[in-house]
This record gives structure tokens, C-alpha cells and sequence, in this order.
């Protein structure tokens, strides 16, 4: 009986063909739309986590103890470059770095602004997140004197390549410590943290400048492999008890903030995009019920069981809410594949968009996910567009049919 | 075979609009009769063959169907009786657009649960004696009305139901058709031994049904 009802089911969803045809573009459109704004959505706030995995913390960082509470170099690492040595050999991790940080004053002649200097070595950046990707202008090379300076903080002391700049700190003993440094190239992380008051310079040459001993680290980054980044937190704490292994999580809360308001917009989004199929599928099927109610009287009164009549019209909605997903993965997988590669260029709305750690062009990620959240949603659209017309159907009186027939 | 006993039916009961549309009627059909309802348009003819039918309820009185009473049934099981025993052949065809002929004819047999392979060799053999067996993979809205009148027939005759129920099957047909229909069921009458009840007031249909039962404002005059 499935058969007949489905083939029935089958051959009236598309009776009216310009009718199906105009939902099913609906469906479909508004499926691409979903998919397409969840995979830029999603790629985002993976682009933005990412990078400041890359830039910055990676998926977990090592301090002193101390060290975040106090802000002080006091609280450093000892022999990072052994630990990092020790750390790159642990199952799970993919890679590990160590940096120095210490707060102090960028200056020009004209102009002062609290930075941060960041002593690390390129090659090891470059290995750890791909460094050069981070590049504006100038090179990635310190030489004697050199330096480079996150992109907001060159524009608002005015500083361009081979600019100088003054920047003082206290050393470990709590004298102050001045080094005039050249600009050499101008860096944007897209880490806000970062471009708006980091200046870099060589590892070694930090640790000389704050009387550390060679190899002091204030932080070391942790890449994790395959592992499940919590699993490999415990395993880092165990081979590591001194110290205080933080995950990116914990390291910058605003942006899995961020990233949970974005999935939020999405979640938002899924739901209007879904309350239109909704609406789409339940005019129609209103509509086509409506246009046969004198047969299903018939039906009803030959004996077809309000059963197979519910079944009919839930196979018809399910039918023509397929045929508009089958479009619409077409047509989202296409256009996620285009902004994936392409991207999506909002270069106008640029510095705002910094402001949020955001890339000018955001690039679309593709997960299977969102085509299996939109099967589900639009089934269920489909269950539950159907309703109002099986309650049309529900308080039919098939007498009531054939007397108004003849 | 059907048995009705003081059967009465009333329209907007109780209202100045009060229609006595079936008049304390009482009938008994056998088994394996040609029967014809006739009587004067407004009579009560469709009203008693869909009370008969357990389509419309009835105000008071009982129906009998073989040994069980199926006027006060649950509407649940008045679907069953209608699938399982008894075949509806209405004026306006009412055949499913959708489906061809042959899935049409087969329809009821589907509901009833036969295998593929019987209703493939039923419909086939009901076609034949009705004269549409050319047209097994045709739609409904491509045959004429004697042709689509034949495939409600042989829909309801299909599945062998205890009896047919046809309102006025001849009333859209021109003469030929009818004619040709009447012999059609007077054959399936003879083979299939299945008891058939019309609603008419064809004098065709009256001349050639083997009973007669007259209403006059909603009660039997004769039978």
C-alpha cells in the first residue's frame, strides 16, 4: 500500500507543475542563501580563532605561575627551549614555541603609546603559524636593530618602514631599560591584542635587554595534532606540574564570546530561512489540499483510511521539500566553494571589521553539518506544514462531498 | 442480505428547515438481486443508498448487513465496511487523476491488502469483461465518460464486495453507454453473483433490473 500511497503522493506534488516548480526554487534559494551565510558565519570566527591560535596562544599556553595575575617578567620561564624541545616530542602536539613579552612605552618625537614588546624568532614563528602569511609591509628580517610593529599600532604613532622608535621597559631587577629600534616591517594578525600594541624583536635580543638568563620565555604556545585539546591539556599539566597550562578558551574569553555570538546569527538565521520553507511548504499544501478536497471525500468514502490519507500529504510535502533541498545543496555547495576560494570582500567596511579581529575578505568553511541540519530542519518543516491541512481533511465528512457532487 | 427496519431520516432535525427525507422504511434484499430505487427526483433515492451504504447516518432505525447491525457503528468501522464490503459506483465517476486505469481499478484491492500478482490478474480479468482492457495504462482525464464510468465499475467490482451501490451510474451517459453499462452489469451480476443496487430513473435501467422498489417522498410505495 506505501507504494500506491507514495506513487499518488509522488504525482500530485508535481500535478501543478509552475506551482511545485515556484517552491521548489524557493526552498532551494533560500537553502543556498542558509548554507552559504552559515559556511561564512562559520569561517569567520574559525578564521579569526585561528589566526590568533597562529599569532598568539595556540590551542594552549604555558605560564609561569604568577605571571598572569601579576604581569611581571619576574614570573618567567626558565629553560623554555628545553621544555618546548620536550613538548614538541609528546603525542598530540603538532608544534610548540616559546616567546617573551614585557609591557612598556613605544615612542616617537611626537607621539607615546603603551605596547607591548614580543621577543621571538622568525623561523620558529614561521614553522608554528605560517608568519610571513602575517606580513604587511617591509621583511621579515631583524638584522641589528630591527623591529616590527603591529599595523594599528604604526598608524597611531605614525610610523612607517624604516621608521624609528623608543621603547622602554623595566628589566628583571626593576631598572629601566630604552633600545631605539627600526622599523622593518609592519605586521596584521587580525589579533587585535597583537596589532594594536605589539612591537617584535628577537628573542635573544629581549632576554639581554630585561637581564633574563638566554632562553627565559613568559609564555609557550602549544599546537595540539589530533588529540582532544582538553586530553592533551591534562597530559601537558602532568609533565609539566609548575607551571599554568591555559586553553585558548580561557585565554580569550571575547572571542569564544565572539565566536558563540556568530553562532548565534547563524542559529538566527536558520530559523528565519526555515520559517520561510515553512510558510512556503504550508501555503502550498493548504492550497493543493484545499484544490482536492472533494477527493479525498471520495477516498474517504470508498474506504482510503485517514491514515494513508495523512501519509499522502506528508509525502507530498516531503517530496516537494526534497526537490528544493536537492536544489539547494546544488546550489550552496556551489556557492560555498566559490566564497571558500574567492571569498567574501567586505573591504569597505575594513577597519570596523579589524576592530572584531576580522579578516577584509571572509572565506566560507564547508562542513557536512550544514547540509544535515537543513535535511533535518526541512523534513520537520515538512511534518509539521502539513497540519493545518490534515485538520481540513481531519473534519471532512466524505457525505458532505458527494452530496455537493451529485 | 440487507435488512431495514423503520428507518427514518431527517435534514436540519428540529429546525423550521426540517426535511423527512426517509420515511420509516423498511426493506430486505437478497442476496445476488438487481435491484433498482427509482421514484421521483427528491425522493429520497441517494439518501437511502448512502444511508445503505454506511456513508450517511440514519435518525432512527437499524440496518442490517448479513448478521450485523452497521447503522450505529464508530465511523472507524463504517470505513472498514466500506472498503470490505460494499462497492460505490457514483454519478461523477470519481476516479483518482492521478493514477491509470488499471491502478485505479486495482485501488480497492491495494487497500484490502492483495498481493501485486492478484490484483494484476483481477483487474485484468474485470477489464476484459468490461471492454477497457485497451486502456489499463491510460489516465482517467484521457477516456471518455462511458469509459471512466466503466472504470469506476470495475473498481468497485473489483474486489468482489458482498454489494454495489450506484447512484444513478447511467445519468452522464448518453444512451449507447448506458445501454452498454447495464449489460456489463447484468454480466457481472450473472458471473459474479454480486448483488447490485441502483439508484436510476432511467426507464432502461428499470426495465432491465430484475426488481423494483418505488419511493415517493422518502417512503417505499412499492417493492
Amino acid at each position: 500500500m506505501f507504494k500506491t500511497v507514495a506513487h499518488m503522493a509522488y504525482q500530485n506534488a508535481f500535478l501543478r507543475k509552475s506551482r511545485a516548480l515556484l517552491l521548489v526554487l524557493m526552498i532551494g534559494l533560500s537553502m543556498a542563501v542558509m548554507v552559504g551565510l552559515e559556511g561564512l558565519y562559520d569561517g569567520m570566527s574559525q578564521h579569526m580563532i585561528e589566526k590568533t591560535k597562529r599569532s598568539d596562544c595556540g590551542d594552549i599556553s604555558l605560564f609561569a605561575p604568577r605571571y598572569r595575575t601579576e604581569n611581571s617578567i619576574v614570573y618567567h620561564i626558565s629553560n623554555a627551549g628545553k621544555k618546548v624541545a620536550l613538548l614538541q616530542g609528546m603525542k598530540g602536539v603538532r608544534d610548540a614555541i616559546w616567546r617573551i613579552e614585557s609591557e612598556g612605552l613605544a615612542q616617537t618625537a611626537r607621539k607615546s603609546r603603551p605596547a607591548r614588546v614580543v621577543g621571538i624568532d622568525v623561523a620558529d614563528e614561521e614553522k608554528f603559524g605560517r608568519y610571513s602569511d602575517f606580513l604587511q609591509k617591509g621583511s621579515l628580517e631583524f638584522g641589528k636593530d630591527g623591529a616590527f610593529i603591529g599595523n594599528v599600532l604604526a598608524d597611531k604613532l605614525k610610523l612607517l618602514l624604516g621608521s624609528k622608535v623608543i621603547f622602554s621597559m623595566q628589566d628583571s631587577s626593576g631598572q629601566l631599560q630604552s633600545v631605539a629600534l627600526r622599523i622593518k616591517a609592519i605586521i596584521h594578525t587580525t589579533n587585535i591584542m597583537l596589532d594594536d600594541r605589539a612591537i617584535y624583536i628577537s628573542r635573544q635580543k629581549l632576554n639581554k635587554l630585561l637581564s633574563l638568563p638566554p632562553k627565559s620565555a613568559t609564555q609557550i604556545a602549544v599546537l595540539a595534532g589530533d588529540t582532544e585539546v582538553k586530553t592533551l591539556q591534562q597530559h601537558i599539566k602532568k609533565a609539566f606540574p609548575k607551571l599554568d597550562a591555559k586553553r585558548f578558551a580561557a585565554l580569550y574569553p571575547q572571542l569564544k564570546q565572539t565566536q558563540q555570538l556568530l553562532d548565534v546569527f547563524n542559529e538566527i538565521s536558520f530559523a528565519i530561512v526555515m520559517t520561510v520553507v515553512f510558510i512556503g511548504i504550508l501555503g502550498v499544501m493548504y492550497v493543493s489540499v484545499l484544490d482536492r478536497i472533494r477527493e479525498f471525500g471520495i477516498l474517504l468514502g470508498i474506504g482510503y483510511a485517514y491514515r494513508y490519507i495523512r501519509l499522502q500529504v506528508f509525502l507530498e510535502a516531503l517530496f516537494l521539500a526534497l526537490a528544493g533541498f536537492v536544489l539547494g545543496s546544488v546550489l550552496g555547495l556551489l556557492f560555498l566553494v566559490y566564497l571558500k576560494y574567492h571569498g567574501l570582500d567586505l573591504s569597505v567596511f575594513s577597519s570596523g571589521m579589524s576592530m572584531f579581529g576580522l579578516d577584509s575578505t571572509i572565506h566560507a568553511v564547508i562542513k557536512p553539518g550544514y547540509f544535515v541540519s537543513t535535511f533535518i530542519a526541512i523534513v520537520t518543516a515538512s511534518l509539521l506544514s502539513i497540519f493545518l491541512p490534515l485538520r481540513k481533511i481531519k473534519r471532512l465528512d466524505p457525505i458532505e462531498v458527494i452530496r455537493s457532487i451529485g | 442480505m440487507i435488512r431495514l427496519v423503520n428507518v427514518n431520516k431527517y435534514f436540519y432535525r428540529g429546525d423550521p428547515r426540517e426535511v423527512h427525507a426517509l420515511k420509516d422504511v423498511n426493506l430486505s434484499i437478497q442476496s445476488g438481486e438487481f435491484t433498482v430505487i427509482t421514484g421521483p427526483s427528491g425522493c429520497g433515492k441517494t439518501t437511502l443508498l448512502n444511508a445503505i451504504g454506511v456513508l450517511d447516518n440514519v435518525s432512527e432505525g437499524e440496518i442490517w448487513l448479513e448478521d450485523r447491525e452497521i447503522a450505529h457503528l464508530p465511523a472507524t468501522q463504517k470505513t472498514d465496511i466500506r472498503l470490505n464490503s460494499i462497492g460505490f459506483v457514483f454519478q461523477a465517476y470519481n476516479l483518482v487523476p492521478v493514477l491509470t486505469v488499471e491502478e485505479n481499478i486495482g485501488f480497492i484491492m491495494r487497500l484490502q491488502g492483495y498481493s501485486d500478482e492478484a490484483i494484476r490478474i483481477r483487474v485484468r480479468e474485470v477489464a476484459s469483461i468490461l471492454q477497457i482492457d485497451q486502456k489499463l495504462d491510460s489516465l482517467p482525464n484521457f477516456l471518455s465518460g462511458g469509459q471512466q464510468q466503466r472504470v469506476a465499475v470495475a473498481r468497485a467490482v473489483a474486489s468482489k464486495p458482498k454489494i454495489i451501490l450506484a447512484d444513478e451510474p447511467t445519468a452522464n451517459l448518453d444512451s449507447k453507454n448506458s445501454t452498454a453499462l447495464m449489460e456489463m452489469m447484468k454480466e457481472l451480476n450473472r458471473k459474479e453473483g454480486i448483488t447490485i443496487l441502483f439508484s436510476s430513473h432511467d426507464e432502461y435501467v428499470m426495465k432491465n433490473a430484475r426488481r423494483t422498489i418505488l419511493l415517493n417522498d422518502g417512503a417505499v410505495v412499492s417493492s
